[in-house]
């Protein structure tokens, strides 16, 4: 199936208002458009109205000879090759749009806390990744804040000084849980406001392990980052430092060897595997089917102990970098994996089908947590929750790249948006990615693993399809130092349907409406 | 099936299920030298917590690896509720915590909160490079450092992050060394 490039949309799309020769290309299908405020905001309705949904939105210092704060704005267009960057400068008051693309209001919030500027009319002014513990007017992703650990006082309870929605009513009454959850999970807090035991509404708090990755970056080398990369999200390092990676590679005009291509796309399908096999686990743990919980997770462990032969790591840290890999994976052990997948398909069909089979689980699934299919463009909802609520999208097709191009397969799209659609798109997927990795392993060429990359000043745009959904990666390198590593995983935006996905469900479906969306707190907070 | 036959089949069933025997099936899995690990660590775990060790697990910043390991040691593979050790979901209930991650100034007020919540005596273990050292976030303005910053920690347990055998193997030496003391 050929995508359709967005560069020649644009260019009628655009004019006669704009003029399309104003478009600058990027490293890879990025396409820059500097506009002034009036322009920009004339544009904005017109292109939601199209279908274009803003998938990043940041900001950036001494960008491109202007010295103050650039704000960037990410559109893609389903289906159409290509992104675009309307760049615009933050000299004069800027506007929230957050009312025009709801996924804004994260991402606005997040540049308030990072910079300092204030977005007219917006309606949601609170701290994002800031909490309370931080100093008001400290705000550490401008350029004047020299990073250095903060000695701060101790003691400040966020929860008092966070305004949560209050809903009220007769018999409404609140839950908070978190951020300490009960079981081994990443923290973050959870406030629902439930009338008997239905969930009226949710509000989610996140941001607990905010590390400051995206400033520790600023300034340090392109190995530095890669340690960034993989430490984003522990189980998608895969899916992580290959973007970043060919991030780097884009900007030095280079493409890694064929063997490394192939390679990369095995390990990034390990990564899906792996990744699915504990969802699927883990959704039937939620509903109390252990039989079946048990006999995946040993499968997966399986898949973990593939991972360590093949790359040295159970997580595959450590391999994919700059110029294809850090070392070669022998023929002979893909030739291994590819017989071990072989007869993997079967030992999992089995367990997912007998589970399947189970009134229990399938009551539990069905009609539970539904995402509706008109969220998912305002608030860019991707990977396996939007394929589940009835949109074929998939990165790895719609933004095709490294070895995918060479490779023909559909992605599994059911209908409902419930947890028991997210269930069954995940294991087609799992049947997918068994087929991708052995299609591979058949055409692995010989040759080079890598080649060496001589960096480049110059900026680039990646996107890739993580196990939880399309993630954005913006790097912007100087004298081969990281100016600016902007990264937003799918779970930043995939977090925002769980407060849609629950209303009118019981709380004690949330932890299983939880689980079937996957969503990072580490791939969110950095 | 017409309906004495359903009838039949069903008593069967149930006489099968009360009378018949238990056969279970021969794992697939076991890891003779893990097995070992585990067993000695519930010989050293009856001596001195009496027979079973509660842990609480606490995130404080990890980029979840080193909390999906933790999470492994429940898998058939491992299996490590067979040695005496459960994860327990309330600090009150724990003998350890285990912490992961770099503590994140997010995170702090709550890191604190939980070992305060935890009956004396207790023990504070740091899993993985972060939580040992602060690992790649350190230095920055979003962690204070590594877990001994703000706890007393007891064992540091090392790696990014550190594999189910190797979390066993560092429990198994906290143990030996709590008994010579």
């Amino acid at each position: 199936m050929k995508i359709p490039e967005l560069y020649n949309y644009l260019a009628e799309f655009l004019s006669p208002a704009i003029n399309p020769l104003k478009l600058e290309k990027g490293a890879n299908k990025d396409y820059y458009l500097w506009l002034d405020w009036t322009e920009a905001a004339a544009l904005y309705p017109k292109l939601a109205e199209d279908g274009f949904g803003l998938i990043g939105l940041f900001g950036v210092e001494g960008f491109r000879g202007y010295q103050g704060l650039n704000l960037l704005y990410i559109f893609e267009k389903r289906n159409y090759s290509g992104t675009l960057v309307i760049i615009r400068r933050a000299d004069s008051p800027v506007s929230s749009i957050a009312a025009i693309f709801p996924s804004a209001c994260y991402f606005e919030r997040e540049i308030r806390d990072g910079y300092g500027c204030e977005f007219e009319n917006a309606f949601d002014r609170r701290r994002l990744f800031l909490h309370e513990t931080y100093p008001a007017n400290f705000h550490p992703l401008a350029n004047s804040f020299k990073n250095q650990p903060l000695s701060l006082p101790a003691g400040v309870e966020d929860e008092a000084l966070y305004p949560f929605k209050k809903i009220s009513g007769e018999g409404v009454y609140e839950v908070g849980v978190g951020p300490v959850h009960a079981g081994i999970i990443e923290p973050g807090h959870f406030r629902f406001s439930a009338i008997g035991e239905p969930i009226l509404n949710l509000e989610v708090r996140l941001f607990y392990t905010h590390r400051g990755l995206e400033k520790l970056a600023m300034g340090k080398d392109i190995d530095f980052g890669l340690k960034i990369a993989e430490g984003i999200s522990g189980d998608e390092s895969a899916a992580n430092t290959y973007a970043y990676s060919s991030a780097v590679e884009h900007i030095c005009s280079s493409r890694p060897p064929r063997r490394a291509e192939q390679l990369r796309l095995i390990l990034l399908e390990m990564e899906r595997l792996y990744s699915h096999l504990a969802d699927l686990s883990g959704m039937l743990t939620d509903v109390g089917y252990p039989v079946g919980a048990a006999s995946l997770s040993a499968l997966r462990e399986e898949l973990m102990r593939w991972n360590k032969r093949l790359t040295g790591s159970r997580f595959l840290k450590g391999i994919i970098a700059p110029g294809g890999l850090l070392k070669d994976i022998p023929g002979e052990l893909i030739t291994e994996l590819a017989d071990y997948l072989y007869a993997f398909e079967g030992r999992f069909s089995e367990q997912v089908e007998k589970a399947l089979a189970k009134t229990s689980v399938v009551d539990r699934f069905e009609t539970t947590g539904i995402v509706n299919n008109r969220l998912l463009i305002p608030l860019n909802i991707t990977g396996v929750t939007a394929r589940a609520s009835g949109e074929a999208i998939d990165t790895r097709l719609n933004q095709p790249y490294g070895f995918y191009p060479e490779l023909s397969f559909k992605p599994p799209v059911l209908p409902e948006g419930d947890v028991m659609a997210r269930f069954r798109v995940r294991l087609s997927e799992v049947q997918t990615s068994l087929g991708l990795i052995l299609k591979t392993a058949a055409k692995l060429s010989a040759g080079e693993y890598a080649i060496p990359l001589k960096p480049v000043n110059g900026y680039s745009l990646i996107l890739v399809e993580s196990p939880r959904g399309q993630s954005l990666h913006w790097l912007w390198l100087r004298d081969g130092k990281i100016e600016r590593y902007k990264v937003r995983t799918a779970s930043y935006c995939n977090w925002q349907a769980i407060e849609h996905a629950v209303l009118g469900d019981i709380i004690p479906d949330f932890p299983l409406i939880n689980k079937s969306l996957n969503l990072s707190y580490a791939g969110t907070d950095l | 099936m017409p309906e004495q036959t359903c009838e039949v089949f069903a008593v069967k069933n149930v006489l099968n299920n009360m009378f018949g025997p238990k056969i279970c099936k021969q794992m697939p899995f076991g890891d003779a030298e893990f097995d070992k690990l585990g067993v000695a660590l519930k010989s050293e775990i009856n001596t001195i917590f009496g027979r079973s060790l509660a842990i609480r697990a606490l995130d404080s910043g990890s980029d979840n690896s080193a909390e999906i390991e933790l999470n492994n040691l429940s898998n058939p593979y491992y299996d490590v509720e067979r040695f005496g050790i459960s994860f327990v979901a309330s600090p009150r209930h724990a003998d350890i915590l285990i912490v992961t991650g770099a503590v994140t100034q997010n995170m702090a007020i709550a890191v604190r909160k939980t070992f305060d919540a935890m009956p004396s005596p207790k023990l504070v273990i740091a899993l993985g490079d972060d939580a040992c050292s602060g690992g790649i976030a350190s230095g920055g303005y979003g962690v204070l450092g590594g877990v001994d910053k703000i706890l007393p920690v007891n064992l540091k347990i090392p790696g990014n992050p550190p594999e189910p055998a190797q979390i066993i193997n560092s429990l198994l030496g906290l143990m030996q060394s709590l008994r010579k003391k």
